[in-house]
């Protein structure tokens, strides 16, 4: 352990020596990933302060359940999963304060998106990379927390629908009908902020 | 266009259908504009958020940002230390408790009892009008007996006023 070069050694080598006790290694792998994992959990909560926290919770319970990493998924995609679920938790206990029911957001996404109309020319078209980044991410800011969740889970994360209904705690046909609604949406607001130019 | 259809051209989409379903939306989208457009729409939105990466960085600088995850690793192996040594003093306390409790009886009824010159058995009464010694002093053996409060009439009566029936 102690003849290990951090910066060069490759995750693996980092996740087995922080298995064994080495912060040197584990600090090594959240200065790699913290951006990606700070990015994810800004994407689901949309406040730099919260995403911070629970970025570093994240870290935190990595640390804490190295044992029970595998190695199946790269070690970013499981640090992107503990991050994904605490933020879940997080916008379950917002939600529960809130005394705002799912049910009332489907029934806000039941039908609106169907009488959108369709946006026919690509608004994304011929847009510069980081133009189309700040768009984009304007236009994920203006999405319900939970059509959000949904979009991140399935165009981020890859995840499919079933394995989107177990995290969300929901039925596969409300995942379809939010990741519906979601899309719509973004359709139509990226339309939108093309046309307000 | 009903909401099946729609749900159905999304799960083409994003592969959810087996090959028979999907075969069947190809026919369908052959003979529905309306479809065709919209899964255009569909498919670019998609294609617009593949493409996404965010620019997102943590301001933070690195010794900062780790100094607060490094804190709280620490103050939870801390916590687990002190539970550990916790449920060892916790055992102890469990043992110590009920021995210490049946000494003081012990000694309690040892001080209660009057003093008897010569060896034999004898009845004491230990100053309560409810409470009865016997003590061999062959075997070492003491039996109190105690006449609970609980059985008298008066007891009951008091017992009564504190229900609200």
């Amino acid at each position: 352990m102690a003849d290990m070069d951090y910066t060069a050694a490759q995750d693996a080598e980092l996740v087995q020596a922080s298995r064994q006790g080495d912060m040197v290694a584990f600090e090594q792998l959240v200065a790699r990933h913290r951006d990606k994992i700070y990015a994810r959990a800004y994407m689901m909560m949309r406040n730099e302060e919260e995403a911070i926290d629970l970025s570093q919770e994240a870290w935190v319970k990595g640390w804490q359940r190295l044992v029970q990493f595998q190695g199946e998924s790269s070690f970013t995609t499981w640090m992107t999963r503990i991050v994904i679920n605490l933020c879940l938790d997080q916008l379950r206990k917002r939600k529960r304060q809130r005394a705002e029911s799912i049910e009332a957001m489907e029934e806000e996404s039941g039908g609106v998106e169907r009488q959108m109309p369709v946006v026919m020319v690509n608004p994304t078209e011929q847009m510069e990379r980081a133009e189309l980044r700040v768009r984009i991410d304007e236009a994920l800011g203006k999405l319900s927390e939970a059509h959000r969740t949904v979009l991140v889970l399935h165009e981020f994360e890859h995840m499919e629908y079933k394995n989107i209904a177990k995290t969300m705690k929901c039925s596969i046909g409300t995942v379809m009908s939010r990741l519906f609604y979601a899309r719509r949406k973004m359709a139509s607001l990226l339309q939108d902020l093309k046309t307000s130019e | 266009m009903k909401e099946d259809l729609q749900m159905k051209l999304q799960a083409y989409l994003d592969g959810e259908l087996s090959a028979g379903e999907a075969k069947a939306v190809l026919g369908w989208l052959a003979q529905d504009a309306a479809a065709r457009n919209l899964l255009v729409e569909l498919t670019n939105t998609r294609a617009a958020l593949l493409s996404h990466e965010s620019e997102m960085k943590v301001s933070d600088s690195r010794e900062f940002y780790w100094s607060k995850i490094r804190r709280q690793i620490e103050g939870e192996d801390k916590i687990v230390i002190a539970t550990k040594r916790i449920s060892l003093m916790d055992r102890i306390h469990r043992l110590l408790v009920p021995a210490g409790a049946a000494a003081a009886v012990f000694v309690a009824v040892m001080l209660a009892l009057p003093r008897t010159n010569g060896v034999g058995d004898g009845f004491a009464d230990a100053g309560d009008a409810v409470a009865f010694t016997y003590h061999n002093y062959d075997s070492g053996t003491t039996l109190v007996w105690l006449d609970y409060p609980a059985e008298n009439d008066l007891s009951e009566m008091e017992l009564d006023d504190t229900l609200d029936l």
